[in-house]
């Protein structure tokens, strides 16, 4: 990675990021969720094709990423972006897909955990910007109340993620351009095996959003099987999904749609 | 006259609301002076002294939270009711009470039909283009980056005009008709099958279990009887023939189980996750055992 690319990848974690300068909407919930993540630091370390080898399992391990309530124990942008830069950065030291998505989850682990702290000390030190949201209030100044708000915030806001960001991504960097790297055999089986377990934390978090009664189960199931016993790519799978809900969406509604 | 809030100062509200909502958010207010910052230009534009100005923005720099892309609402009403109160008509009070009366529902709204359902099943919907378009996996994250900021975009404009026209009572009314609830019932059913057909292609776990045994093995090309090693019992392969990907399944279940029922934290499971994968890794580097000895 050039500084550039380091400078561009912070950057884009502070813009993914939950309450950044673009706004949830196109940061948090777009350009922080890992398909999208893996694809500008693709974008940026012009190798797309390997981004989205291990966007694709980053995305499923944390498609129930949510934040109920504003609490975020998991800094998705951190990780995703941490994640996929140091799979695109050692790549080199490992052989297989599975290994370089291991070497994905093992980079998103890292990411994750500063950025969690980096949140809690974003949100803690935002505190004290009510005294001076309170002040411009009492003066009735309409046209400042953007500032504590968005000057204030992002300044905070910026700091606690851009520059922590940067030094993770120098420490990657340096591990991936030292020749002596040579990582263990058992080694890349263990953080294969953790990558390939990992959809089941996306999966199961999601039921537990979607099954509100028992016949979702069968539901359920009915998609598994389509894989298991039929052999059908999850494209078909999802063209039977939407078939199956407007055939239940009109019987709800009594149509005679059919 | 009556005062009005223009049209330019509705899309101007809104616009500081969608962008900023989150730049300031903290445990005493939450979104509280992201609130109070959308609400300055309507304030400006309904009070003309001092005095009123400032009473206006501190009832709206207060304890406020919601999600806010769905939460949208909260602005157009309490826009409505500001511009009320501006016509002599209603209580501070009462606006007061309408936003800490609406935290609750739109959060819960937001929260389950919005970012736990809308949100998941379009990336489920991008990723499996880019998995199928092995050639071309861009277009998924470039047709997630497209839609779903504009259509919430689009979305969240008509749910606060909604608001702002309609009224406090306007929404509930709407809320209680049902309809919401038919949609959400067949998108849950997308989702339902369409994580089921994920799981099946994606999680993949293996206990990593084959006992091994040497024994004389005939080898057909010299006509002589050699050791070799022999699988006896290999426990993935046996679990496959029974159901197939039956491992990778009950880790899912087992996940949905500890979140869902043990309210184990989403950072725990993976813990436990890591964990999993540290002792299967190792039963299958046990030699006569393992899968990789």
């Amino acid at each position: 990675m050039s500084v550039l690319q380091m400078i561009l990848i912070a950057l884009f974690i502070y813009l993914g990021a939950i309450g950044s300068i673009v706004g949830n909407t196109i940061g948090w919930y777009c350009l922080g969720r890992p398909l999208v993540a893996s694809f500008i630091v693709g974008l940026i370390m012009g190798d797309v094709q390997t981004a989205m080898l291990v966007g694709v399992p980053l995305q499923i391990a944390y498609l129930a990423n949510v934040t109920p309530g504003g609490a975020v124990a998991w800094d998705l942008s951190y990780a995703t972006y941490i994640g996929t830069a140091t799979a695109l950065a050692l790549k080199g030291t490992v052989a297989s897909t599975p290994a370089l998505i291991g070497l994905a989850f093992t980079g998103a682990g890292l990411g994750g955990v500063v950025g969690g702290t980096m949140w809690g000390i974003h949100y803690s030190l935002d505190v004290f910007l009510n005294r001076w949201a309170e002040r411009l209030a009492e003066q009735g100044e309409t046209r400042k109340m953007w500032m504590p708000n968005v000057l204030g915030g992002q300044a905070i806001g910026f700091l606690a993620r851009f520059v922590p960001a940067l030094a993770i991504l120098a420490a990657i960097n340096a591990a991936g351009s030292s020749s002596g790297l040579n990582i263990p055999g058992w080694f890349i089986t263990g953080i294969s095996t953790f990558g390939s377990m990992m959809a089941a934390l996306g999966m199961g978090i999601i039921l537990s959003f979607l099954v509100k009664k028992n016949i979702h189960w069968a539901i359920f199931l009915a998609g598994f099987v389509l894989v298991t016993y039929f052999g059908l790519n999850t494209m078909a799978v999802a063209v039977v999904g939407i078939i199956v809900a407007f055939i239940v969406y009109a019987a709800d509604n009594r149509q005679e749609a059919f | 006259m009556a005062k009005t809030v223009s049209a330019r100062t509705l899309r101007n509200s809104f616009n500081q609301w969608f962008f900023w909502n989150g730049c300031s958010q903290q445990a005493e207010t939450m979104l509280g002076m992201a609130f109070g910052q959308s609400m300055s230009p309507v304030i400006e534009e309904l009070y003309d002294s001092k005095e009123d100005r400032a009473a206006a923005l501190k009832r709206h720099i207060t304890l406020f939270n919601t999600e806010s892309q769905v939460g949208s609402v909260c602005n157009g009403i309490a826009i409505g009711m500001e511009e009320q109160l501006a016509n002599g008509i209603g209580t501070p009070e009462s606006i007061q009470e309408a936003k800490v009366a609406l935290i609750g529902p739109t959060s819960a709204i937001g929260d389950s039909l919005w970012v736990a359902t809308i949100i998941p099943l379009l990336l489920t919907i991008s990723l499996t283009l880019s998995q199928s378009l092995t050639n071309a996996p861009w277009i998924g994250p470039v047709l997630y980056m497209l839609v779903y900021p504009l259509g919430t975009y689009l979305l969240s404009w008509k749910i606060f005009r909604t608001g702002y026209k309609a009224g406090l009572e306007g929404v509930q009314q709407f809320m209680a008709t049902g309809q919401l609830d038919k949609v959400m019932e067949a998108v849950t059913i997308l989702g339902l099958i369409v994580v089921g057909g994920l799981t099946a292609t994606f999680v993949n776990a293996s206990l990593n279990l084959d006992i091994k045994t040497t024994a004389q093995v005939f080898d057909a090309a010299t006509e002589t009887y050699t050791d070799a090693v022999i699988s006896v019992f290999n426990l993935d392969n046996l679990l496959n023939n029974v159901f197939p990907k039956i491992v990778p399944l009950a880790l899912t279940l087992l996940v949905y189980y500890l979140y869902s029922k043990k309210n184990w934290k989403p950072i725990a499971i993976m813990g436990l996750i890591l964990v999993l994968a540290v002792i299967v890794t190792i039963i299958g580097y046990i030699p006569g055992i393992g899968a990789f000895s």
